[in-house]
């Protein structure tokens, strides 16, 4: 399929330039981040966003120390 | 998030990394962090990336959190006028800033995203753009996720990185931002190239 071959053709280019191997590298300085203070955008909770926010909630708390 | 695909996991981990240094000079802790962190390993050719990483490896290692702090409100902060503008809206060539942040405010209402209330900075600041770009890059590796985070880097991060970062690194008052701002501007080439294959 052309969109498979295209999500590949850009996987193997984050790969090569070595961004896309590195998960654990950036994790370890991005795991130091104080979120609350980086996060300069928020789930709106009222809005119309509401069904991702526990989604995101979620993601935010994983990556707290 | 079970369907994030590894490279999409340390994309949101870089995004989450340039939004804190961005927004405020780095702690002692942050530094460590970036100095103990692993190499990148690249295939030839397509170094650049690696290469800034490994120096801003080495300006972490050698910085002092104090100096850190003050170098980036001296550059970015400033009383009055900042000698470095970190808002992306300066930097778009079309309309008014006002206009741009009307744009932008729309387009994170439609994401389902606003201005943290705790926060004082203004919703085009680059920290701001990044903690976007990594939580549409948290969202998954969809294609409509792909499509959403391609629209926004082009739209906002795009025009507004070369500049930013350019200016940085010319600037002579610069230790280590120069290092953040050339690691910034090989991970956004990077960007932009992956998501112009798609």
């Amino acid at each position: 399929m052309e969109n498979s071959r295209k999500k590949s053709g850009r996987r193997n280019f984050l790969i090569a330039v070595g961004a896309g191997s590195s998960a654990a590298i950036a994790a370890v300085a991005a795991k130091t981040v104080p979120q609350k203070e980086a996060a300069a955008a928020k789930k709106d909770e009222q809005g119309p966003g509401y069904q991702l926010s526990e989604h995101v909630r979620k993601y935010y708390r994983s990556t707290l120390v | 998030m079970t369907d994030l695909a590894p490279e999409d996991a340390a994309r949101a981990d870089f995004y989450a990394l340039l939004a804190r240094l961005w927004h405020s000079g780095p702690d002692a802790a942050l530094l460590a962090a970036i100095a103990g962190a692993g190499e990148m390993v690249a295939e030839g050719s397509q170094a650049e990336l690696a290469g800034a990483w490994r120096q801003l490896k080495a300006a972490a290692a050698a910085a002092d959190a104090e100096t850190a702090r003050v170098e980036h409100e001296a550059l970015f902060v400033g009383t009055g006028k900042a000698p470095i503008t970190p808002y992306a809206s300066h930097y778009l060539v079309e309309t008014g800033r006002e206009r741009v942040l009307v744009a932008l405010r729309d387009d994170l209402t439609q994401l389902g995203l606003k201005r943290d209330q705790a926060s004082f900075e203004p919703e085009d600041h680059f920290a701001a753009l990044c903690e976007v770009m990594r939580h549409l890059v948290a969202e998954g590796s969809s294609d409509v996720a792909l499509q959403r985070q391609k629209k926004f880097f082009t739209r906002y991060m795009h025009p507004a990185y070369n500049p930013l970062t350019d200016q940085v690194m010319a600037s002579t008052k610069t230790s280590f931002y120069g290092y953040v701002a050339r690691f910034t501007k090989a991970f956004c080439d990077t960007e932009a190239a992956s998501l112009d294959m798609l």
